[in-house]
């Protein structure tokens, strides 16, 4: 899901209670204590929904130490491989809900009963069925996140416009006025989207009508070379040309948007609920607090009148690994951190709970209610259980890259993309 | 530095009888080397021995996410050596890691000789900074230091598109570097030269202050020009220096990864694959442990092809006793 | 200062009583020219140390900062205080010292081995030092995790130490057998008739006539060992245990990078380094390849 930059990046000190003496405790499970790999979004954005999890996990097993281990997304997977290889793998593990599929198709993850876990009756739908497979649910939805415009309210004011636009046209419109004042500076953007940001192009092509891929028989088929999704690519790029100034060969991490706006090179930016923080992040934007008076965020509305631009429903879900050796215990936990007291101070931190019960808690939030309005249209990747090798070098980039540029025409393009990802959706595993 | 005279030493030793040492000791002396041998030997074959066996063992397998569960591979003979030699992206990954590695071993050891030049005429205070300027650079982490080049030539607020516009040379704002593979390759290669520099420079220098003085005050004496000196007198006796760094650097070199990796975010793109980023890309990003291995053991037998002239000077070096 | 630096047998080329004018200026040339590749080589470093000194505000900012007007340490202080700075200085030292000292050790018997004697096996096992340095390490990654794990090394600092000899061993091993081939055999067999054992002049003679290449080698395996991540971020999984390098990549992580403080903390990790070699480059500077060159 989220790439940053060092492979090595392998552990961020955690500031959970730490179970290891000095001279290193191994950290093999055993019945007096449990290991759970959370990634560093936790520890950097909602410490406190882990805290009551592990305080609530306690309070039930008094002697048991919880031993969370934050990682970074881009070497989780490969320690993990390790420890799968060693059978020395952690009770719980947090995975993308774009990666989890290929895990549950090896057999990675041990089998649970939904009914066991809170709220798994109204567990939202899309990672639900990221933790589905075969018929059988292997994970549990732990958090969404989805994608709305964070503006400027005062440079949207300044060319006429005081409130947030509900019609793609209108959008367009606000665009080229922004432009027009402001794009004689050659940092400016009006939409600041980095050209290998293949969420939103692929929320274009959702848009108008096409898709990534589809299963027919036993064998996976790449669609983008469709009249739909070139309909939706075509728009994509010129609205990326006409508005953005932000590189074509970097994606949505390099830089986060935040930061540009932040400086004010941008007038607003397609992003997760959690990236509006991260403008005032001294690691982000480290934007002022008077800053947030200007901003404003709205969903990304769609060339169809009344709809939004469906948006990517990106997640996480967390798994027992079927070496785990304390996998009941694991479950509780899993069971704390996933309940509604945990999950509401989840989606308090800026994302979308797991449960459609909790999709009100922002509501009242200014800052972060587009983002759960903006839920309502969605899309995710095929469910293939290959796809997390897609993801992890990913033909879209290049391909958004070289129409960007012109060095590809929007036909040639998708269809050398589509045989890339057909290789390896159908590669044998 | 020992004051002892080798000169005085050895002509002690010259007169001497030579004695016959009895069988015992003999068989014991003959066993010394060995057991001289066993305590690095022990700690090297302990955590390798096991591993590159398995890494060759893994290349005869397809074993993906699914065998690594079950830990157990299913054995395909050489199908996977099959599948690297008839995919395209390995020869054209080759044949880039060849003309990087080539690119930056002549890079280093052409600017390493100068600077080494540089560093003996230099004064002491001027050559004091500069070498401790190199050891500094030595001794940045190499996380630290690749962040820090990728921060110099950050498409948003990176300083060398900033000065580059600044000074003129054309408008560089929100020039992206690794947009196009050659100028990319410029800043990757760029980078590891100036992170191979100091190593090499420093040893060329202090191999350079052992060349007699005299020899080189005969030669200008003599009217030979600075280069010529270099030339004939110079370099036959830095030969072996040379030819460690040369084969050091060809190792290190067509191993690359850590720079390419981290300058690409990554994510590198086919056109920035090395031997080294290809083999980890399959191993680790697309769970093909087998395929991965193979390439990895190909790496290695490639690596030797290449510096089979060197190593055997280097097994030769020294063995005039 | 008279280090063995001061390269006095070049400097016979120039005349030394009188400098005539052209002498001077060739002087001020040469030295004008080391300054400017001094600053070349160093920008980056140099960059790396004023963000260190930078306030959060001039680090991202428009238009660059080259000097840092408004100095502050308070990125050296939030790097310090951070989790685990301490230990992790102490983790790295320990892991340091222990493969510098256990590296000397076996290499030099090793060596010992491969240069002084002429057994069977000799020319393979040089070449396998040789070889052994040829195999790409992420390619080793799971392997040798498999194999410290089966011993009970996983995230332990013993088990990183056991890791860093093997990849600092044969070099270690093939740098002094060239030094030790350097010294001629003559002045052991002098040694010997003093009535000292084989392995006593070893000791007495070799060991201090190869102390520049002790020195050099240790450095090779303090910079292996005090920089090495991608090992150690598989095989340490407590924070407990971690060292420098892997603390310092935790200011990059997926939600940005802490430049500041990440950069006073680079600046802290290089300097032990720095301190070392400026305090013995006398030695290693003369002793890099003393064994090497003869003339």
């Amino acid at each position: 899901m989220k790439t940053r930059i060092i492979v090595a990046v392998a552990l961020a000190a955690a500031l959970a209670i730490p179970a290891s003496t000095a001279s290193g405790g191994t950290t093999k499970a055993s019945a007096s204590s449990i290991t759970v790999w959370l990634m560093s979004d936790a520890q950097n954005g909602w410490p406190t929904a882990v805290a009551n999890a592990t305080s609530q996990f306690k309070a039930q097993h008094p002697g048991v130490d919880v031993n969370i281990q934050y990682q970074s997304w881009d070497s989780v997977l490969q320690k993990f491989d390790a420890s799968i290889a060693a059978s020395d793998t952690p009770d719980a593990i947090e995975l993308g809900n774009s990666q989890t599929a290929k895990y549950m198709a090896a057999g990675a993850f041990q089998a649970i009963k939904p009914k066991n876990y809170p709220n798994s009756s109204t567990w939202l739908a899309g990672l639900k069925q990221s933790c589905t497979y075969g018929g059988h649910t292997f994970c549990v939805p732990y958090y969404a996140g989805a994608r709305a415009v964070i503006y400027r309210k005062d440079l949207y004011r300044s060319v006429g416009y005081k409130s947030a636009p509900t019609t793609y046209s209108k959008f367009l419109a606000i665009g080229k006025k922004l432009m027009k004042k402001y794009g004689s500076n050659s940092n400016f953007s009006a939409l600041y989207e980095p050209g290998q940001n293949w969420y939103v192009a692929m929320s274009y092509v959702f848009d108008y009508g096409g898709q990534i891929a589809v299963h027919k028989g036993s064998k996976w088929q790449a669609v983008l070379n469709t009249p739909q999704a070139i309909a939706g690519l075509t728009a994509f790029k010129k609205m990326t040309l006409a508005f953005s100034r932000a590189s074509k060969t970097n994606d949505e991490a390099h830089p986060y948007p935040s930061i540009p706006f932040a400086k004010g090179r941008a007038a607003a930016f397609i992003g997760n609920g959690w990236e509006w923080p991260y403008v005032f992040n001294p690691k982000g934007g480290a934007a002022p607090a008077s800053f947030e008076k200007k901003m404003g965020a709205y969903p990304m509305p769609s060339h169809v009148k009344g709809k939004y631009l469906p948006t990517f429903l990106g997640g996480s879900d967390i798994g027992i690994p079927v070496q785990s050796k304390n996998k009941s215990l694991a479950a509780d936990w899993v069971k704390a951190f996933t309940g509604t007291a945990s999950e509401t101070l989840i989606a308090k931190a800026g994302n979308i709970a797991n449960s459609t019960k909790l999709l009100g808690v922002n509501a009242k939030n200014p800052a972060l209610a587009p983002f759960a309005r903006a839920a309502a249209f969605s899309w995710f990747v095929p469910s293939a259980p290959n796809w997390a090798n897609v993801e992890s070098n990913n033909p879209l980039k290049p391909m958004l890259t070289s129409i960007l540029t012109n060095r590809a025409s929007i036909k040639s393009a998708v269809t050398k993309a589509d045989s890339q990802i057909n290789k390896i959706l159908n590669a044998k595993s | 530095m020992s004051s002892r005279s080798p000169v005085a030493a050895a002509s002690v030793a010259a007169t001497l009888p030579q004695r016959r040492r009895p069988l015992g000791r003999r068989l014991r002396s003959a066993s010394v080397p060995y057991g001289l041998l066993l305590p690095a030997s022990v700690v090297i074959a302990a955590v390798l021995a096991y591993p590159l066996y398995y890494l060759v063992r893994l290349s005869f397998q397809h074993y993906g996410l699914f065998q690594l569960v079950r830990h157990k591979g299913e054995a395909i003979g050489t199908a996977n050596y099959a599948a690297i030699f008839h995919d395209s992206v390995f020869w054209h990954t080759l044949l880039r890691t060849v003309a990087v590695t080539a690119v930056c071993v002549v890079l280093t050891v052409v600017l390493s000789t100068l600077i080494a030049l540089l560093l003996a005429e230099l004064s002491s205070w001027v050559r004091l900074l500069l070498t401790a300027g190199l050891i500094f650079v030595w001794a940045t982490p190499v996380v630290v230091a690749i962040s820090i080049w990728s921060w110099m030539i950050d498409f948003e607020f990176g300083v060398a598109n900033w000065t580059l516009t600044k000074l003129g040379v054309g408008n560089f704002t929100h020039h992206d570097w690794l947009a196009n593979p050659w100028s990319g390759w410029g800043v990757i290669i760029s980078l590891i030269v100036w992170g191979a520099i100091p190593f090499v420079a420093i040893t060329l220098y202090a191999g350079l202050t052992q060349v007699s003085g005299e020899l080189l005050e005969a030669a200008a004496i003599d009217g030979a020009s600075r280069w010529r000196a270099f030339r004939d007198i110079t370099l036959p006796l830095l030969k072996p220096i040379y030819v460690i760094v040369i084969s050091l650097s060809i190792i290190w070199d067509f191993q690359v990864f850590n720079q390419v990796w981290l300058i690409t975010n990554t994510t590198p793109t086919p056109d920035y694959f090395v031997m080294a980023v290809y083999s980890y890309v399959t191993s680790f990003k697309i769970s093909e442990y087998g395929l991965g291995s193979a390439i990895a053991v190909v790496m290695v037998g490639i690596m030797a092809l290449i510096s089979v002239f060197y190593v055997r000077q280097m097994v030769k070096l020294g063995d005039v006793e | 200062m008279s280090s063995p630096l001061a390269g006095a047998p070049l400097a016979g080329l120039r005349p030394v009583r009188r400098r005539s004018r052209r002498a001077r200026a060739r002087r001020w040339g040469v030295d004008a020219l080391g300054l400017l590749v001094f600053l070349v080589m160093i920008f980056p470093v140099y960059w790396m140390v004023s963000t260190a000194f930078k306030p959060g505000s001039d680090i991202i900012a428009n238009t660059p900062v080259w000097f840092p007007t408004h100095p502050t340490l308070s990125n050296f202080s939030d790097a310090i205080d951070r989790p685990y700075f301490w230990t992790s200085v102490k983790n790295s030292l320990i892991v340091v010292v222990s493969v510098v000292v256990i590296s000397l050790v076996l290499a030099f018997l090793a060596a010992l081995a491969l240069a002084k004697f002429r057994f069977y096996g000799r020319k393979a096992f040089i070449v396998l030092v040789i070889a052994v340095q040829m195999v790409p390490l992420n390619a080793l990654i799971i392997p040798i995790y498999l194999v410290l794990s089966k011993g009970n090394q996983v995230d332990k600092l013993s088990g990183l130490v056991i890791t860093y000899l093997t990849f600092v061993l044969p070099f270690t091993i093939w740098t002094l057998r060239g030094f030790l081939l350097g010294v001629p055999r003559d002045l052991e067999e002098a040694a010997q008739v003093d009535g000292s054992t084989r392995f006593g002049a070893f000791v007495r003679i070799l060991l201090p006539l190869i102390g520049p290449g002790l020195v050099a080698t240790s450095i090779f395996a303090f910079i292996q060992a005090w920089n090495e991540y991608l090992m150690a971020s598989v095989l340490v999984h407590s924070p407990g245990n971690q060292t420098l390098t892997l603390w310092l990549a935790g200011f990059i992580t997926d939600r940005g990078t802490a430049w500041g403080p990440l950069m006073a903390g680079a600046t802290l990790t290089a300097l032990p380094v720095v301190l070392f070699f400026v305090a013995i480059q006398r030695r290693i500077a003369f002793g890099l390849t003393a064994g090497a060159v003869r003339g």
